[in-house]
């Protein structure tokens, strides 16, 4: 073993043996590095540019982006722009912290916790497939077929629901529960197919995923397409079955009463993990699957279990878009599944860690819509920006949980 | 008399890890040293700086009077130093004397082709000179483990080894090839090798060694002559304590038949049976061991036992019940506990620690879980009443499995399933890399299990215990029960010859 291996294993050790403190300063250290990183970038593409005037001069050279700018509007445009300017803590002027006008319920909080709750339920349905060792690729499917299932059962309810409150109290729990079942049925197919054919779950997912949008695709822009639409999209859901918002502004598509049922969700799901057989037979055979055998429990229907599970979280996912953004369904649903990997890699496949995860994500992504309509920085740059940052803080993680398996193999036994 | 080889002070940290700690070695020439201590007391990472595989963070290598410093095995193998490590390295298909020029290989036709008949000529020549008796064109996977034991000595000498470091040469021996191998040591030395064999076991070091260095915690506890020292001062120096080495098992009134193996078989995946055909029946208050080399089928025999697999034919009574076919949660449920085999892969969950390990196999019993809720505070009591029962280091019920030592973990695992009050416990290898003080407990724990009325299945591959602690024993080979014999009437031989398959000529059939 040469010098610099050593020293690679020593620091990989380090990484995949960090306290819960530890990750979290390393996770910051990452968001501040990948922050530095995306400024120089800024700066550099700001000098490959022309335009009329530049947005900032540093040293006496004129750049066409301004980091600061750009950064400031990913984070705090995200949140309304909470921050009174005249509140300057390293100048010595402490003016009131808060804007002046600032409400917490404004129509940019409002996208970044729709986005959140929505991630919530993905990252969600990723960790927990993933403590059971099964690294389930098809949230997005399964999110797609919730999604679907959803919509078509409640406007076929709406006739038949009682109207009002009553309605509400009837056919969100009716469209949430569709949601999950349909989700967790097509999780079962991927978990069957690896438990008792042995077919590689992250293959399956992936082919699922392709076989859910297309069948989606057909179904919207065939037997289920609205009687006058141009577009592939379903009949609206019966107005009862829209999640009501409570504080923000019902056009931003975004209720607070989701985002309270996501919460308890990732409560439910930490309970379920940490305090039932069920969920300690779940971890047992992620970790170790032989012990989990010598212990009696059947691993083939713990794969499936853990599957189903996920897709069911990941078709509550689907039901709470459809009920609460966009009131249909149709064809192009954003990647919240995708995303919902990298959430849970960085939540460490915890249910509490998806919830401080899932709002980072929500931040970037709102953030990313205020940076395109605030300055004249490029979609295209505003991506690359939002890969650096998730990039830089999920890495970390990813080599702690992928170290584990490294020094599994070589044991903690320096004698054979 | 030369000196060989000499280590002074070596150190070899790993991360978080002092491996060895200021380590002295003197080898002298053309005798037999062995390298004795307990797992993990940092035998295997000296020598394996000494073969230049890991370099010493600190201290000198002299060879034969020259100071050196060795950056690869190649180089080691340049000065004269051959290792043969615990794992053969040798390719199944090709011919010993294939394998043993293998890179190395005797050229003609200006050095174009291989000479396979030079090598053929010269690999007999050497294994005649040393009396290793192996024939040069047969191929690798038609030996003997012994055979191919001695290919690998071939290897290291047709390098032109001086010094030959033997990792734990004897664990996958019979006795009777153990025998060979201290003759053909005998025979090395006399030629003037010398030889480094590093073990665990008293007996060995003292049967074949001139000359005995101890190591403890990575630390150089003492070097003594064979004939100066006695195995129970050796044991002391190993552990750093008196230990007792002999079994005593007092007589005690065997009970009723609790287990009743019928004709069980089962196939192994490349179609041979792993078990052919076994019969035998346990009892109340009984040790009942299996012994035989490693991988003769008594891994499969016990999977069928607990419910880990089950046999194509065949029938399992327990406590007059059928339960061939059922779970093995089933089996946990009628009250049979089971020490595995793989510690690290069965037996304990590694990230877990040990309130949650203690849970293992426990977690859907009512003790511990309400409708499917764990009562964690009733699992940390049981975990450190097992702590402090068998006296777990350290004794902290929120340490990781992977945290404690072999020793530790052995003794947590043992604890466990005795805590289910069994009626039969089955136990494998239950002291497989452990150290003797955790072994002479783990050895008191059966015993008392067996005057407590408890029925035990014992295996393992160490013939000291599981004579010493059987009443009856099987002796398994090829997924048969070759004999089952009396462990105080047999002979050492008789056991050799059964574990190779073959029936001594005491008037028994096969």
């Amino acid at each position: 073993m040469t010098d610099s291996d050593s020293r690679w294993r020593a620091l990989l050790h380090r990484i995949v043996y960090a306290s819960a403190f530890e990750r979290m300063v390393i996770s910051l250290a990452a968001l501040v590095l990948s922050i530095l990183v995306g400024g120089v970038l800024i700066l550099v593409s700001g000098r490959l540019t022309t335009c009329p005037t530049a947005a900032t001069t540093y040293l006496g050279v004129g750049f066409c982006y301004d980091p600061i700018t750009v950064f400031d509007r990913l984070f705090f445009g995200a949140l309304g722009d909470p921050m009174n300017p005249l509140f300057k803590p390293f100048a010595g002027e402490f003016a009131a912290p808060f804007r002046a006008g600032w409400s917490p319920f404004n129509a940019e909080m409002a996208v970044t916790l729709r986005e959140t709750t929505v991630l919530i339920f993905t990252g969600l349905s990723v960790a927990v497939a993933f403590r059971a060792d099964v690294f389930n690729i098809g949230t997005q499917g399964q999110l797609v077929v919730g999604a679907i299932t959803s919509a078509v059962s409640l406007t076929a309810l709406g006739p038949v629901a009682p109207s009002g409150i009553a309605g509400s109290l009837v056919l969100i729990p009716a469209g949430l529960l569709a949601g999950a079942i349909a989700g967790g049925l097509y999780g079962a197919i991927p978990g069957a197919l690896k438990a008792y054919a042995d077919a590689n779950e992250v293959i399956t997912t992936i082919m699922l995923n392709f076989v859910a949008a297309k069948v989606a695709l057909f179904l919207v822009s065939g037997p289920l397409q609205r009687a006058d639409s141009q577009i592939a999209q379903t009949e609206p859901i019966p107005a009862a079955a829209s999640i009501p918002s409570v504080l923000f502004d019902a056009r931003t598509g975004f209720s607070l009463v989701a985002l309270a049922v996501a919460v308890c969700t990732a409560l439910a799901c930490y309970y379920l993990l940490n305090h039932t057989t069920l969920g300690y037979e779940l971890r047992t055979s992620g970790l170790q699957a032989a012990a989990a055998r010598y212990a009696g429990v059947k691993t083939d229907r713990t794969i499936v279990g853990s599957l189903v599970l996920s897709g069911a979280l990941g078709g509550l996912g689907g039901a709470i878009y459809v009920m609460m953004i966009v009131g249909d369904f149709q064809t192009g649903v954003p990647s919240y599944g995708f995303d919902g990997i990298t959430v849970a890699i960085l939540a460490g496949s915890n249910p509490l860690g998806v919830l401080l995860a899932a709002p980072l994500f929500g931040i970037i992504q709102s953030g990313s819509i205020v940076i395109d309509t605030t300055t004249n920085v490029p979609p295209q740059l505003v991506d690359v920006l939002r890969g650096l940052i998730v990039l830089f803080v999920a890495m970390p993680e990813f080599f702690r949980q992928f170290g584990r398996r490294f020094f599994d193999d070589d044991g903690g036994e320096i004698d054979g | 008399m030369t000196t060989a080889v000499q280590l002074d002070g070596i150190t070899k940290r790993f991360p978080g890890v002092l491996a060895n700690d200021d380590v002295d070695l003197t080898v002298e020439q053309g005798t037999v040293h062995a390298l004795l201590g307990e797992n993990g007391a940092g035998k295997t990472t000296l020598m394996n700086i000494l073969y230049g595989l890991y370099e010493p963070t600190d201290g000198r290598i002299v060879v034969d009077g020259d100071e050196r410093s060795f950056e690869s095995p190649r180089a080691a193998i340049d000065a004269g130093i051959g290792m043969i490590h615990q794992h053969f390295m040798l390719v199944d298909p090709m011919t010993v004397a294939e394998n043993v020029t293998l890179g190395a290989e005797p050229r003609k036709w200006g050095g174009l082709a291989v000479d396979a008949d030079a090598a053929v000529r010269d690999v007999a020549a050497l294994s005649e000179q040393y009396g290793l008796d192996v024939d040069p064109t047969a191929p690798i996977e038609t030996l003997s483990v012994g055979v191919q034991q001695r290919t690998e000595i071939l290897k290291a000498l047709y390098r032109g080894a001086e010094v030959l470091i033997l990792d734990e040469p004897t664990a996958v021996l019979t006795p009777q090839e153990v025998e060979e191998l201290l003759s053909i040591f005998e025979q090395l030395t006399d030629q003037g090798k010398t030889i480094i064999f590093i073990t665990h076991k008293l007996g060995e070091a003292m049967a074949a060694a001139d000359d005995i260095t101890v190591l403890r915690d990575g630390q150089t506890i003492g070097s003594i002559a064979a004939a100066d020292t006695s195995r129970e001062a050796l044991a002391e120096m190993m552990v750093g304590r008196e230990v007792l080495l002999e079994i005593e098992r007092p007589p005690v009134e065997r009970g009723s038949t609790l287990l009743t193996v019928e004709r069980v078989s089962t196939p192994s995946q490349r179609g041979v049976p792993a078990v052919s055909d076994v019969s035998f029946s346990a009892h109340a208050g009984e040790i009942f061991g299996i012994a035989g080399v490693d991988g003769n089928g008594q891994r499969e025999l016990i999977e069928l036992l607990t419910g880990l697999s089950t046999p194509a034919s065949g029938s399992i009574v327990f406590d007059g019940e059928v339960i061939t076919h059922t779970s093995r949660r089933d089996r946990i449920e009628r009250g049979i506990a089971y020490v595995p085999e793989d510690r690290h892969a069965q037996g304990l969950v590694m990230p877990f620690d040990l309130v949650e390990n203690g849970l293992l196999g426990n977690q859907r019993t009512s003790s511990f879980t309400d409708t499917g809720r764990i009562d964690w505070d009733a699992c940390h009591e049981h975990a450190s009443s097992i702590i402090e029962e068998y006296d777990v280091r350290p004794p902290n019920p929120s340490a990781s499995a992977e945290s404690l030592s072999g020793g530790n973990q052995q003794k947590f695992i043992v604890g466990r399933e005795l805590a289910r009050d069994p009626a039969l416990l089955i136990a494998t290898h239950p002291t497989r890399g452990v150290d003797i003080g955790s072994t002479e407990f783990i050895h008191e724990q059966l015993l008392a299990l067996r005057e407590a009325g408890v029925a035990v299945i014992l295996v393992s591959s160490k013939l000291d215990e599981v004579r010493g602690l059987s009443d009856r024993m099987a002796v398994m080979h090829d997924g048969t029960f070759v004999d089952t014999v009396d462990p105080d009437a047999v002979t050492e031989e008789e056991l050799g010859l059964l574990m190779a398959g073959e029936q001594p000529a005491r008037g028994e059939q096969q």
